[in-house]
């Protein structure tokens, strides 16, 4: 991930001054894109991550002040949209979140332990391509518990170290990376459990002859 | 290099039908690191017996396998972009919220 640019604040500025509103103008056009993709990974969908990026923006435009610089602005800007995101699902008030031990990724039969994910000879890239195992990664990530799919997403997909990750969400690095391990064990049963057992031929991507 | 020919050696002999004869306990110890393996995190002692245990056990050999493959297929995961249209819409929208309050 590149450092994010510096942004300039003098200390006695407000959020309603025209250097603010220049500052957030600045802050949003470079971390936009970032915060929505982490927010469509996060929520699955568009128009909950266009949400959940409007929500993460009003919150820093309004505690911008509060901003110390003492953290890398991507690392600030995660952790308002992830406790935005505890926020937004709090009030949806869903099912409980489901513990995952490591005890029930422990394969028990030698055919449990050897199963693959049928991407042999493929790199990531091609294998992507196919749309069946696209949509196994995307149901095996949005089937996690919301707090190891938040580890899973930053470490993972945004490739966030596990240090930051841990100033994120307010967890020590031991604590991720233990979360982070069960998620990965989580998805890849659900990938190479899935029954995708024929070889991925690309119909769309032949030129591998 | 000369712990990747042992390791071949190894895995050599577990494929030309050499019981695989070490207990579960082993692989499950394995098991819980491997995350930490891939990641490069643990010491070369402990990476050392990892490999030396892989070469010799086909099943976790698979195992660490797919969990790297997991690994790269999430670090590969197309990422979701926004419209010209969308992003300003959304600009838009959070200053006038933030002015109205």
């Amino acid at each position: 991930m590149s450092a994010s640019p510096t942004i300039r604040r003098s200390p006695a500025s407000s959020s309603r001054d025209p250097q603010s509103a220049k500052n957030f103008d600045r802050l949003y056009k470079d971390h936009v894109d970032l915060i929505y993709r982490f927010a469509h990974r996060l929520c699955g969908e568009p128009e909950a991550a266009k949400d959940l990026v409007q929500e993460t923006f009003l919150n820093a435009y309004r505690g911008f002040d509060r901003f110390r610089g003492d953290a890398q602005i991507s690392t600030w800007l995660y952790t308002i949209a992830s406790r935005a995101c505890r926020r937004m699902r709090r009030r949806r008030k869903g099912a409980p979140e489901r513990e995952l031990s490591l005890e029930e990724f422990i394969p028990t039969s030698d055919g449990e332990f050897r199963l693959q994910i049928p991407i042999d000879g493929l790199s990531p890239e091609e294998a992507l391509q196919n749309k069946e195992l696209r949509h196994a990664l995307d149901a095996a990530i949005d089937q996690l518990p919301k707090k190891y799919k938040m580890v899973l997403v930053l470490r993972d997909m945004e490739g966030v170290s596990a240090k930051e990750v841990g100033t994120i969400m307010g967890l020590n690095e031991r604590a991720v990376k233990s979360r982070l391990h069960r998620a990965r064990l989580f998805v890849r049963r659900q990938l190479s459990a899935r029954g995708l057992g024929e070889p991925l031929i690309d119909h769309n991507h032949d030129s591998r002859g | 290099m000369a712990q990747r020919s042992a390791s071949k050696r190894k895995r050599q002999a577990s494929t030309t039908g050499q019981p695989h004869t070490h207990g579960k306990s082993r692989c499950l110890r394995i098991l819980r690191q491997l995350s930490a393996y891939i990641d490069d995190e643990l010491s070369t002692n402990i990476c050392q017996e990892i490999r030396q245990h892989l070469g010799a056990c086909p099943n976790c050999e698979t195992f660490v396998m797919s969990l790297r493959q997991t690994v790269s297929l999430c670090r590969h995961s197309p990422a979701p972009t926004l419209s010209t249209a969308d992003r300003a819409l959304m600009r838009e929208k959070i200053l006038k919220t933030a002015s109205s309050r």
